[in-house]
């Protein structure tokens, strides 16, 4: 792979690090506000609730429902012109109260069997050393 | 919600445009230039008249700034702002344009947009990559980039709850398709047929090809003055009576928010849906533009397929949407176009630019006039803002 077709890699700030620290541990988490318990993503250093600072990042069990998709067909950026046509998708992930939608694809089936309300766990699929993304496939049955 | 202090305070006075292209051989300073000198003379004021510019980008500097644009016309210049701001922010660019000559800052504002959109937008894009920092970071390393694929997602929540299909999404696309087709200065004028949309390729699904708005070269101008001053220009005003800004889409979501701002900008006016006339609904694709109709109450919650189908959005229609063919086949300017046709809808002398020849005819094969509108409602992007304009007749 050559540098300039390379997929786009997240930069991590001091806000998400710890995200990506957990993805690459195959670990799903996102923070749970302290003093008021609302989930919140993206990773903020405030709750969005009660503006507490205070939060733990709590493990979820990787599972979610497929909120809302696209399917990719007319590729822009070269570097995924060998997956068209791909599920994007919002994930809305168990134990969050319906406060976190994950940006992620739907991998593991083919795009016309991708529906909204589809239950789906998370699977691990490492981008580069230092970042693992978070996919999403199917339950199985 | 009482109405707002600005209702009726000020008014659009002047609009003008370049010729609308894919290779406009020019530069944005060229293509803002000769929209704004157009749009000033429109108004039947001089340049050195203009004490105020305006103008906003989406995330990548493509245009000249307001400050440029005033150092090279030599404006005695007193507010100018240079926004980074997207298609949501088409009506709150307006409103604070006419906050700003309401509140005595400036006393002839210009707006403008003006970019080599398809020219020159298509090369830097395919040499451009942006850095994933931010929100990006959890958009772009799954794939998630572009704006067919963003804005099929809240779609896709709609079509799955209400049925709503890409059948419905065509006959959207051919409606404002016909509108274009009336139109001198549309881009896309050639007929569409609901066939012709449902073979054409797909881009991102729910999307099709021809439900995506285009690319091109060219420039737009306002000018925005208050109502008092207004009365003695050359064209009889068209009045601002209530507008809102807001934040949507929503963060890494890209849900809209029209359905929570409506009853503020409603309200804001003294008027309810049911008043308005027509409608300048910004559509970077046929199915965002399907949910702007809902959630300003034009169509009910959930029927905007079927109101689409039976052609209520029809220049005979119900409330006329996108007039002109809107992004989808008239041009994209981030919206400011709209606003100029929605100037053009509520003139006395109508459009200017339809196909017929002397007074309209209202004959839907040269005409595109609407019959007597008195009121225009316009959003941007995913209901981020939303304005009233009226008639002076009103």
């Amino acid at each position: 792979m050559t540098p300039d077709i390379a997929k786009p890699a997240p930069i991590a700030d001091e806000d998400t690090q710890p995200f990506w620290d957990a993805c690459k541990a195959h670990e799903l988490r996102v923070q749970q506000c302290s003093a008021c318990g609302r989930f919140r993503w993206p990773p903020r250093g405030f709750c969005p609730a009660c503006f507490s600072w205070e939060h733990t990042w709590a493990r979820l069990s990787g599972r979610g429902t497929v909120h809302s998709f696209s399917v990719v067909h007319h590729v822009v950026n070269p570097a995924f012109k060998a997956e068209a046509p791909y599920v994007v998708a919002l994930i809305s992930l168990e134990g969050t109260e319906g406060h976190v939608k994950l940006a992620s694809n739907v991998v593991g089936c083919p795009w016309e069997e991708v529906r909204v309300g589809m239950e789906v766990e998370v699977v691990f699929q490492e981008l580069n050393e230092d970042i693992t993304l978070p996919k999403f496939r199917p339950v199985a049955g | 919600m009482p109405e707002q202090a600005i209702k009726d305070k000020t008014a659009i006075v002047g609009i003008g445009w370049t010729e609308f292209s894919r290779d406009s051989g020019v530069t944005p300073m060229t293509l803002a230039a000769r929209a704004s000198l157009a749009a000033i003379d429109d108004a039947g004021l001089r340049p050195r008249d203009v004490d105020g510019v305006v103008t906003w980008y989406h995330r990548r500097v493509d245009t000249v700034s307001a400050q440029e644009l005033s150092n090279a016309m030599e404006l005695d210049c007193r507010y100018e702002m240079f926004a980074n701001e997207g298609g949501h922010w088409m009506c709150a660019g307006v409103m604070t344009a006419a906050a700003v000559v309401h509140a005595g800052i400036c006393k002839n504002l210009l707006m403008y947009v003006a970019r080599n959109g398809y020219s020159e937008g298509r090369k830097r894009r395919a040499s451009e990559r942006r850095l994933p920092t931010g929100t990006d970071q959890f958009s772009d390393p799954y794939g998630l980039q572009q704006a067919a694929a963003i804005f099929g997602l809240p779609v896709s929540t709609h079509m799955a709850r209400y049925g709503t299909s890409t059948l419905d999404f065509a006959h959207l696309a051919v409606t404002q398709r016909k509108n274009a087709s009336l139109n001198k200065k549309a881009l896309m004028r050639q007929p569409i047929t609901v066939e012709d949309h449902q073979s054409s390729r797909w881009i991102s699904w729910p999307y099709r090809l021809l439900d995506c708005c285009q690319q091109n070269d060219g420039g737009v101008a306002i000018v925005i003055t208050t109502a008092e001053r207004a009365r003695d220009l050359r064209h009889a005003p068209v009045y601002i009576m209530s507008g809102v800004g807001g934040d949507a889409p929503a963060e890494l979501t890209w849900e809209g928010k029209g359905e929570q701002i409506a009853p503020a900008l409603y309200e804001g006016a003294g008027i309810s849906p049911k008043d308005v006339s027509l409608a300048e609904l910004y559509d970077p694709f046929t199915g965002v533009c399907l949910l702007h109709m809902e959630d300003f109450g034009l169509a009910p919650k959930g029927e905007g397929g079927a109101w689409v189908r039976e052609g209520r959005n029809s220049l005979d229609g119900d409330v006329p949407v996108n007039t002109h063919g809107g992004l989808h086949s008239e041009a994209h300017f981030i919206g400011l176009n709209h606003v100029i046709e929605a100037v053009q809808q509520l003139r006395p002398e109508g459009v200017v630019d339809d196909l017929c020849e002397g007074p309209h005819t209202y004959d839907r094969a040269t005409c595109r006039q609407v019959r007597n509108p008195k009121i225009a409602l316009l959003c941007g992007e995913s209901g981020g803002s939303a304005m009233l304009l009226r008639s002076a007749s009103l």
